[in-house]
């Protein structure tokens, strides 16, 4: 064995360093540990590597950033169904309602009600209601539906109507909180550059603030010094003084 | 099952929003170790780790999965560390900063060295000592030693040749051995 000098045969640091972390072939492998049988220095680099690296393994981590970044990708592609929500959430109420009443003669129209303003007001004929007559009715034979009916089919209209002016109204309130989560997430996105910064100015500014505060420390200890190296040398010269007497 | 990487990038591609959200998941911890430890300031690196995934997530399209997804977002993340680094100003660093970055020894802490130190004194030394180390070496180590990728991984992410990355590693060690010899006794 070597008396702890490298030698040229020493040249093997990427071997060495493949077997330190099991990575070296087997002729890699045969090779380190027949030098490492003759070669005391490159033993002890080993072991002191392997020492590096347990202290290495001391440095683990504490927490986790938050990481956020779904919320960027409503800005970059918005997709048909989002573009057609922002243009709902701006639409004001009253063509919402319109929409609703617009959406309730189409259901009507598909039910097959005859709407007519005449001298005795507004009658409905619905082949719904006249389920066993002729399907084409008689021209002329314009059949009145109860006054009951007409209430019930006016309620059911009304119902409906509310009942989609509500839904929208819902869905209104459901899309400008998303659009609101959405725009906070991109307002945080947009900032956290700024933010960034800041933070990094900040520690910058705190690491200034501990280099002047050990700097004043230090001088603080010289005085200090100083001060202890007077006191202790007085008594000193006190005796010698009062030798002298 | 659990779904593999390029499998959750096709997917994000297609329009389903969320499932990036997978690979941050996946993800974060690994770039957040690398980017702290690059950097070695823990905000600036919480920082790194969110600049990483926002533009991993903007340039997925240009992924083409000829290489693992893990190393095309380490490399981002190491690009964006050392635009980081090369940005820091000399003179926003403090004295201890500077001396490290400059190459000098680090000061042994001598009231640290008692037979009670404690693991989160080797850490600050650790930390310290990888700090002072170029970064070109550092992030091998980094790689290597907390990311546990392979030697032809590491080339693949640094895009440099196997035994480039070996002497790098074997320079790294030697000059850390140096400069955590007065932690030997203590440990």
């Amino acid at each position: 064995m070597s008396n702890g000098q490298k030698t040229p045969e020493c040249n093997m640091h990427e071997a060495l360093v493949s077997y330190l972390y099991n990575e070296a072939t087997a002729d890699e492998r045969v090779s380190v540990e027949g030098h490492l049988t003759r070669c005391a220095a490159c033993k002890e680099e080993l072991n002191s590597f392997e020492r590096v690296r347990g202290m290495l393994q001391q440095w683990q981590l504490d927490d986790l950033p938050v990481v956020r970044v779904v919320a960027e990708r409503a800005s970059i592609d918005r997709s048909l169904l989002t573009v057609l929500k922002e243009l709902l959430s701006v639409t004001p109420i009253w063509a919402k309602a319109l929409g609703a009443v617009a959406m309730s003669v189409l259901v009507l129209a598909v039910l097959g009600t005859d709407v007519r303003v005449g001298k005795d007001g507004v009658s409905f004929h619905a082949d719904l209601f006249r389920r066993g007559q002729a399907a084409s009715p008689v021209a002329g034979s314009n059949v009145e539906l109860p006054t009951a009916n007409i209430e019930q089919v006016r309620a059911e209209v009304k119902g409906l109507v509310n009942q989609l002016i509500a839904e929208s109204e819902r869905q209104q309130r459901d899309d400008l909180k998303a659009q609101l989560v959405s725009l906070e997430s991109q307002l945080n996105n947009m900032h956290s550059a700024d933010l960034s910064k800041l933070a990094t100015r900040i520690q910058e500014q705190q690491a200034r603030l501990r280099t002047i505060e050990r700097d004043i420390d230090r001088r603080e200890g010289l005085d200090l010094t100083d001060i202890l190296f007077s006191e202790v040398s007085r008594p000193g010269e006190r005796s010698t003084t009062g030798g002298s007497d | 099952m659990e779904l593999s990487d390029i499998q959750i990038i096709e997917r994000t591609l297609g329009g389903e929003t969320d499932a990036f959200n997978l690979l941050v998941r996946r993800w974060e911890r690994q770039i957040y170790g690398l980017t702290l430890r690059m950097l070695g300031r823990d905000e600036e690196a919480k920082d790194a780790t969110q600049e990483t995934f926002l533009s991993a997530y903007r340039n997925l399209s240009k992924f083409r999965g000829e290489a693992k997804f893990s190393s095309w977002i380490y490399r981002i993340a190491l690009n964006i560390c050392n635009t980081r680094l090369r940005s820091r100003a000399k003179f926003t660093l403090s004295l201890d900063e500077q001396r490290e970055m400059s190459g000098f020894e680090l000061a042994a802490d001598t009231d640290d060295l008692g037979s009670g130190i404690q693991q989160e004194q080797i850490t600050r030394h650790v930390r310290r000592a990888l700090q002072g180390l170029p970064p070109e070496m550092r992030q091998v180590i980094i790689m290597k030693e907390y990311e546990g990728l392979k030697f032809s991984e590491i080339a693949e992410v640094l895009g440099i040749p196997i035994s480039t990355v070996k002497t790098r590693m074997y320079t790294g060690l030697s000059e850390l051995r140096k400069r955590l010899s007065h932690l030997r006794e203590a440990v």
